[in-house]
């Protein structure tokens, strides 16, 4: 017996040990470095979950392709999610233990991190081919893609447009379907206004939700209220805020409106996630989160047909929002890891036949003219052709705007103010003041 | 010839042997403590008096101070956070003298089966309890209003928000204070109650008069930690309500999480977190002059 307490006593000493030895073998959060042989380059990417980057087999399999060409060069792989992902940047920023690379996008790589002068200067990736390429997509992702300076902190590579969608079937059943138009997914405001009262003429409880628990999936309720009545979010130099204009007041006041006559619902407890649960469950009949990535996301629960719908807009012409994903690089003071990461991007965006299918992973659409149609002969073609005709609609991309991240949470205290009966027209300019105050602190910098 | 030892230098250097060998012990708690304890608390302290950013380091002196409490919404986390203290503390103490009182002359299986349901929400971990409160207060789909035939957004209400929050902390609380307690109540001396119930007095004055003073060390320990976990309280925050709505759960524990974290304003979270620290020790060093009092 005493044996075996001895015994027990060293393993367990022996794991102590071992404990303190694991917490002193240095590396930042959760780092796993690669073995790398002699004269190797090791460098890190960290992912935030956009698309299949957040799934392990599939990066593992653009890594494989990459060492197929580029042997010397050992690619370690962080994955991130939204919930607490920026904090571990935060965290690893200020302990200099940043990775080299890192994935998602403009308001974050080029407003937050390249603004805080972290990231690398990626100009040097931007030539001619590649910025007449991107150009011919989108001038306003090469304009994401830069600091107010001109230099470029994120190299991109996929984009998306931000959607709502419908249960087409409840739809059909009130008699709504007449107020959409199907060929070009287009809808008015006032045809919403009908639909909406359709729906609940119908027996529908809930018909949406405006969501407003939280900074989660807050595209949403940004493009349902700005396009209501066209308004713009910012101006065009992104440095004003302007949801208090004639037409953002009156957007936001038509949504009360409907929530006052129980057209419409909302939320302060909720956000995107749990708005998509209760559209997925058919709880309600639409969602203002989704996109491509979502209705992948939750093709297995939905028993209906999620109709992916642009966002209903004055003049039935929708601004959509759009997220643009793509690398940047931070500045870890290593030449030769950083020049390890340029060529990394330069393979999984820019190469023939592996930067297609990077855009494949991603379940959004190229930033690449000369890419085409990337889903052309696969079995999600017919599916991704709905969302890429919404392409055309991309609006501002205002989120590179400085003051973001104080903007985001202003939106939706704003949000809860008003629908919580609290002056509307006071509420908004309040959230305006204090986006504003950001954004100028932020330029003052 | 062999020398002859004083006894007086042995037991110098027994004792030498001896300190060497209680450091030794102590060491590695000791780098641990300094390390992840000592050094951040001076840290927090140092940089609370810069304009500490991801791009600035300028010393500000007590700016960070002055701004905090012209800021209302850290006025309001303030207000939240002492309510939530006010109302859980006393409300988990008591409740756990109660279970405690009941269930720790049960028979050693049904004791300690109590002691297992009421310990689950402490060793089950904060995310899986959160997930699940957070359903049962779902506005559409969630036990509550399924029971009450109601439309309430327990979470999304201001008038509900912060007693969702304290519930949901009181049932996360009670776990350990009810391990203790009942262990406490176990060593209460018998022969002392035997004595008084002898001499005639009733339940209530054996509990007031010789069990609570008994079990007072054990009261003073839950009342500190349970103050301290109260001033803490973030991560439900965090999982349920963001702070919303409109600032109605908003802690300081959170918000110091906000401005560090999201608006990358560190020497500001440091300000904050001195207050914080230095308010939990006020109430500490109350609730040790009150208690410890009785205690002597």
């Amino acid at each position: 017996m005493k044996n075996w307490k001895k015994w027990l006593s060293m393993l367990l000493c022996a794991g102590m040990a071992t404990g303190l030895a694991a917490c002193g073998s240095g590396g930042g959060a959760g780092e796993d470095e690669p073995e790398v042989s002699d004269g190797a380059t090791a460098i890190t990417l960290w992912t935030y979950p956009i698309g299949s980057w957040g799934d392990a087999a599939t990066v593992d399999s653009i890594i494989a392709s990459f060492n197929e060409k580029y042997p010397d060069i050992s690619v370690s792989v962080e994955y991130l999610d939204y919930t607490s992902g920026d904090d571990q940047v935060t965290a690893a920023i200020e302990a200099g233990t940043a990775p080299d690379l890192i994935m998602e996008g403009p308001e974050r790589l080029v407003t937050t991190w390249g603004a805080a002068g972290k990231m690398v200067d990626l100009s040097d990736l931007w030539d001619d081919e590649a910025l007449a390429d991107i150009s011919a997509v989108s001038e306003a992702v090469v304009n994401a893609c830069k600091s107010s300076d001109g230099v470029y902190y994120e190299y991109p590579l996929c984009m998306n447009a931000h959607c709502m969608a419908i249960n087409y079937e409840v739809f059909e059943e009130a008699g709504a379907l007449q107020y959409i138009d199907e060929e070009t997914r287009t809808w008015t405001t006032e045809d919403f206004g009908k639909a909406l009262q359709a729906l609940k003429d119908s027996g529908v409880e809930t018909t949406g939700v405006v969501y407003c628990g939280g900074q989660g999936g807050d595209q949403g309720t940004r493009a349902l209220a700005r396009n209501l009545y066209s308004a713009d979010f910012t101006n065009e130099d992104h440095t004003e805020w302007t949801m208090n204009s004639e037409a953002g007041i009156k957007g936001l006041q038509q949504l009360s409106d409907w929530v006052g006559e129980g057209l419409l619902s909302y939320d302060s407890g909720a956000q995107a996630a749990d708005e998509l649960q209760l559209f997925a469950n058919g709880t309600i009949a639409m969602s203002f989160a989704w996109n491509a990535s979502n209705e992948s996301n939750y093709a297995e629960q939905v028993d209906f047909t999620a109709y992916a719908m642009t966002f209903p807009s004055d003049d039935g012409v929708p601004e959509l929002d759009g997220g643009i994903y793509g690398f940047g690089i931070f500045d870890n003071g290593d030449e030769a890891r950083i020049e390890a990461a340029k060529t990394f991007i330069e393979f999984v965006c820019d190469d023939e036949t592996q930067g297609p299918e990077s855009v494949v992973a991603s379940g959004f659409f190229p930033v690449r003219s000369s890419f085409g149609n990337v889903y052309e002969g696969s079995d999600q073609e017919e599916r991704m052709s709905v969302f890429n005709s919404m392409m055309p609609y991309l609006g501002d991309y205002y989120n590179v705007t400085p003051g973001w991240a104080e903007q985001r949470t202003a939106w939706w205290n704003m949000l809860q103010n008003v629908f919580n009966g609290n002056d509307l027209e006071e509420s908004v300019n309040t959230y305006v003041e204090t986006s504003n105050a950001a954004t100028q602190a932020a330029l003052g910098k | 010839m062999n020398k002859q030892i004083k006894p007086s230098i042995m037991k110098k250097s027994l004792t030498r042997r001896e300190t060497i060998s209680a450091y030794l012990f102590l060491a590695p708690a000791l780098v641990f403590f300094v390390g992840f304890v000592i050094v951040p608390m001076v840290m927090c302290l140092v940089t609370s008096f810069f304009n500490y950013s991801m791009t600035e380091f300028a010393f500000v002196g007590f700016d960070n101070y002055k701004e905090m409490f012209q800021d209302d919404i850290f006025i309001k986390a303030l207000a939240n956070t002492v309510l939530i203290v006010v109302v859980a503390v006393p409300a988990v103490t008591a409740f756990s003298l109660w279970v405690s009182s009941a269930i720790y002359k049960m028979n050693g299986a049904l004791c300690s089966f109590f002691r297992c349901i009421f310990y689950l929400p402490v060793v089950t971990g904060t995310v899986a309890v959160t997930v699940v409160w957070k359903w049962m207060f779902n506005k559409y789909t969630g036990l509550f209003n399924y029971v009450l035939d109601s439309d309430i957004s327990w979470l999304g209400d201001s008038r509900t928000a912060i007693w969702c929050i304290i519930l949901i902390l009181f049932t996360t609380s009670v776990g350990q204070p009810i391990v203790l307690y009942v262990s406490a109540l176990g060593n209460v001396d018998d022969s002392l109650i035997e004595a008084a119930q002898v001499d005639g007095a009733t339940s209530r004055q054996v509990f007031w008069k010789i069990k609570w003073p008994q079990i007072m060390p054990t009261t003073l320990y839950i009342l500190v930690i349970t103050t301290i976990n109260s001033f803490q309280c973030y991560a439900l925050i965090q999982l349920l309500t963001s702070g919303g709505p409109n600032h109605s759960t908003e802690t300081i524990m959170y918000y110091i999480y906000y401005q560090a974290f999201k608006l990358y304003r560190y020497g500001y979270g440091n300000a904050m977190g001195v207050i914080l620290a230095i308010i939990i020790a006020v109430f500490s060093a109350l609730q040790f002059k009150v208690a410890g009092k009785k205690n002597d």
